[in-house]
């Protein structure tokens, strides 16, 4: 059982079974380190926010880093109309980060690599910047399926084409984080089982790769929840500065 | 007082410091390109899917198996590409 590199992912119940309306809504090991990971942001947000030195200790500096980092992401992919939406990209990322550090923990359950939790994060990031296009532009948000410039025999080959390509992005959002982060960690285990089976003798070169692809997953972690976020931000771009 | 002004000193010699390794400045731009790699593979493939998902579909809505989802796989197919040259022109713009 241990040495299946699939058992990692699964999901089991913790405590009683809660079924309302047929749902099944029980606390689950993925609930937990939701849950874990939401606490985690809202205690290192506090504790860093909490005494503004004008010394930064090191709890501070690590949150206004976050603070920073996010906010010249926006300010430099979306433009200045995108301040409002800086709240729910903030918690996106932090999210997405926590969730995916606290998978690298030995013994650790990660949410991310389940693709029901990122395609609705993707689904609502999609759904929401469709509504807030068509807030801003009226049916004028239709033109980004239209671009300017096209021959009009071409027109509804392209139409089409522009469509596929904006209903691809929840998918391709939601598959990027699931499958890295669901790779690496079936690879982890792997590397692990063969330093098991190999033994005393041969063990020690998947330790040492065991080793490095720690390394690697670590930058993996925190390279996919800052492209989830950066993403959103050119697609909330794209809804709110219309040109093409 | 003494403190701040101390502080001060310190700050702009580090700054000055961190003037001089231009490398530290680097760093970001190299994890926004990695980034930008990771999503030229799923954009490409993701389009695909997409289009071949829509065209089976429209096939068992209109029962014209198999010619929608031939069709669709094409467009999707161009839509994938068309998704990789505009991450590939994005990614030149910030040179």
């Amino acid at each position: 059982m241990a040495t299946n590199p699939m058992h990692q992912f699964e999901v089991y119940r913790i405590g009683p079974e809660i079924k309302i309306a047929g749902a099944d809504l029980s606390f689950t090991n993925a609930s937990l380190f939701m849950l874990l990971s939401a606490v985690g942001i809202c205690i290192v947000l506090y504790f860093g926010t909490k005494e503004k030195k004008l010394i930064p200790d090191k709890l501070q500096l690590i949150s206004e880093l976050f603070y920073n980092f996010i906010a010249k992401m926006i300010r430099d992919t979306a433009g200045s109309k995108a301040k409002p939406y800086f709240p729910f990209i903030f918690s996106l990322f932090m999210f997405v980060l926590f969730c995916n550090m606290l998978g690298m923990l030995p013994y650790s359950f990660t949410v991310t690599s389940h693709i029901i939790v990122t395609l609705i994060m993707a689904m609502f990031i999609f759904i929401a910047v469709t509504i807030i296009g068509f807030l801003k532009h009226g049916f004028g948000y239709l033109k980004l399926f239209v671009p300017s410039g096209v021959p009009v025999i071409l027109l509804p080959l392209i139409t089409v084409i522009e469509i596929i390509s904006y209903l691809s992005r929840p998918v391709s959002l939601s598959v990027r984080l699931f499958a890295n982060m669901m790779a690496g960690h079936t690879m982890l285990k792997v590397f692990g089982g063969f330093v098991i089976s190999l033994g005393v003798l041969g063990g020690w070169l998947p330790l040492s790769f065991s080793v490095a692809l720690t390394g690697l997953e670590i930058l993996v972690a925190f390279l996919q929840a800052y492209v989830f976020a950066i993403l959103t931000c050119i697609y909330l771009n794209d809804a709110l500065n219309l040109h093409h | 007082m003494a403190n701040l002004n101390d502080f001060k000193n310190r700050l702009k010699i580090a700054k000055n410091k961190l003037k001089k390794n231009s490398k530290i400045t680097n760093n970001n731009v190299n994890s926004s390109f990695m980034g930008s790699a990771f999503k030229l593979g799923t954009d490409l493939v993701a389009a695909v899917v997409v289009g071949t998902i829509i065209g089976f579909i429209l096939d068992s809505w209109f029962d014209t198996k198999p010619w929608l989802i031939i069709i669709f796989f094409f467009l999707g197919s161009v839509a994938g590409i068309l998704n990789v040259i505009r991450t590939a022109k994005r990614m030149q713009v910030k040179d």
